[in-house]
């Protein structure tokens, strides 16, 4: 027995009592079954009722939330405080808009590259200082790490050299990683890689690949945690 | 003459005897000593916990008789935020801004973590103490880290206590905080409704309306909960000073409290304390109701998931996998 306008039972059973009360017309005009039929129409509209309430939180949130495709302006947002480590605007798009990305030239010590890599003879006695020799490289597969020039640019220091030759600013590396990393590049540019700086409003402003990772040796090292827990209560 | 004295004090005496006496006025007089009783208690009490100058015991009298937050109108919210920024002056003679900043529209706040990133390293659990002025006496975290076997979800077989090198091969690190659910149980358990679900999506605790019977800790099937058997001690140059009513503020003893997505932070538009100090970018924080945002973007192109999803408490803190 199911009643065609709620599917459900006890509603259906209900809705046949006042349709069987409707459809009595030589029934005598009984006070008694003019309050009962009302009761049953009344006590019909609530089972209707809950049965969509019940309906409606049968929906997960998730599906609510990704029906919402209304946009929303986040710097509507009251009392953000703009990002004040240097930024740059990122040659890239998310979500269809712009972003900025964390700057890097001015965190390397030794920026510009182009002030030592001239053709100018250099003392032997230099060569310590002035050569690389505190970077270890540990960034590709065992055995056949990456050397210098497969990242920096041959001929112009001041830049990173894409795989076709392109010359890439050191502030727009993620242009370079993201060539063998395509994939962490695809996530860091929709927000599941990487973070925002600071600010989960206002101008959308990312940490760099560089700014967490060491380009020479891209993998967190194994350390002790900052602290630890008890049991609880 | 003695006669006649006798005969005053006689008729003074059928006077207050025959004078008209009913219910409401003996309840009256009854209820004006009760409450003249109760406050010479109260009083008492508080001057027997520490001696106090009359301008603090002044404040703690009116901080006792305040509303129920949701009740208060706005001028409420900013005079007991005075006192008790004027408390913490008198108290520990710090400096402290207490905000009630309301919640923005259009924001339902979410949070995701990533399975596969997090790699245990708890600076989360570090920032969340000390952006929350969390007891260091008892050694309070909001977050919990867990290293679990590969293949389980359920942080109940993973170690919550580890402390040597992470990460350990072959094992994955899981947080558990509150994760704000949309279908709370422990808003349905407060006995006092000093608990709810802000329009942001953040549950709160309003700490002077608890009464600490902890039936909310009963009631988390995440063990979100946290209870405060101390006094908050924090070291005073640790305290953090932008507080929120709801928030970070100095807890009474015996209250609950729990992570509430940092709200003196997010609610001015900064990612919580969690999610700034994370190395690895495993935490993810953001507006549900922005398709643009990164949570949004989590939860269209990840495979994500919740913790005891079928119990039908709809947190908002899903787990995610690279």
């Amino acid at each position: 027995m199911s009643c065609p306008c709620c599917a459900n039972d006890s509603a259906a059973r209900v809705c046949a009592q006042t349709i069987t009360f409707d459809q009595q017309p030589h029934m005598k005009t009984n006070s008694k079954f003019f309050i009962l039929s009302i009761i049953s129409v009344l006590l019909m509209f609530v089972l209707l009722r809950d049965g969509t309430v019940a309906v409606a939180s049968e929906k997960s949130l998730l599906e609510e939330i990704k029906g919402i495709n209304e946009p929303f302006d986040s710097r509507s947002v009251k009392q953000v405080r703009p990002v004040t480590q240097k930024t740059v605007l990122a040659k890239e798009e998310y979500q269809g808009g712009t972003f900025r990305v964390l700057a890097r030239k001015h965190a390397i010590e030794r920026y510009k590259c182009s002030s030592c890599h001239l053709d100018k003879p250099v003392l032997v006695t230099q060569g310590l200082e002035l050569t690389h020799g505190n970077v270890i490289i540990n960034h590709g597969r065992k055995g056949d790490e990456l050397g210098c020039i497969d990242c920096h640019h041959p001929d112009d220091r001041n830049y990173l050299e894409g795989k076709k030759g392109r010359k890439v600013d050191f502030d727009h590396s993620y242009q370079l990683c993201g060539q063998c990393h395509f994939r962490q590049k695809r996530d860091w540019l929709g927000g599941a890689h990487g973070k925002r700086v600071s600010n989960w409003a206002g101008d959308r402003v990312v940490y760099n690949c560089a700014s967490c990772h060491d380009p020479h040796s891209p993998r967190f090292e194994k350390r002790f945690p900052a602290t630890y827990s008890v049991p609880l209560n | 003459m003695s006669s006649q004295k006798k005969d005053e004090a006689k008729t003074i005496i059928e006077d207050v005897l025959e004078k008209p006496s009913s219910r409401r006025m003996f309840l009256k007089g009854a209820s004006i000593a009760a409450a003249a009783g109760s406050a010479a208690l109260a009083a008492s009490y508080m001057s027997a916990a520490d001696p106090a100058s009359a301008g603090e015991l002044k404040l703690r009298w009116q901080e006792y008789f305040k509303k129920n937050y949701r009740l208060m109108s706005q001028e409420e919210k900013d005079e007991t935020v005075t006192r008790l920024e004027r408390l913490a002056k008198f108290q520990d003679n710090m400096d402290v801004q207490i905000g009630t900043e309301p919640p923005t529209e259009k924001v339902l706040f979410g949070y995701a973590f990533n399975i596969t990133r997090c790699e245990g390293f708890m600076e989360c659990v570090t920032a969340c103490v000390k952006e929350n002025n969390l007891d260091r006496k008892t050694n309070t975290q909001y977050i919990r880290i867990f290293e679990m076997e590969p293949g389980q979800l359920d942080p109940s077989t993973g170690d919550g206590q580890y402390y040597h090198k992470v990460p350990v091969d072959d094992k994955f690190y899981m947080g558990v905080q509150c994760f704000h659910c949309e279908n709370a149980p422990c808003i349905k358990a407060c006995p006092t409704k000093a608990t709810w679900k802000e329009p942001d999506g953040i549950v709160v605790v309003d700490y002077n309306w608890c009464i600490g019977c902890r039936y909310c800790q009963a009631a988390c099937p995440y063990y979100g909960r946290r209870f405060n058997w101390g006094k908050g001690e924090v070291p005073k140059e640790e305290i953090t000073t932008k507080q929120h009513y709801l928030g970070n503020r100095k807890r009474p003893m015996g209250k609950m409290e729990k992570c509430t997505f940092c709200i003196q932070r997010t609610r001015k538009g900064k990612l919580p304390a969690c999610v700034e100090a994370c190395p690895t970018g495993a935490r993810v924080f953001g507006n549900l109701l922005d398709p643009d945002s990164e949570i949004r973007y989590v939860l269209k192109h990840k495979k994500v998931f919740r913790m005891k999803e079928e119990i039908g408490t709809q947190p908002k803190f899903w787990y995610f996998i690279d």
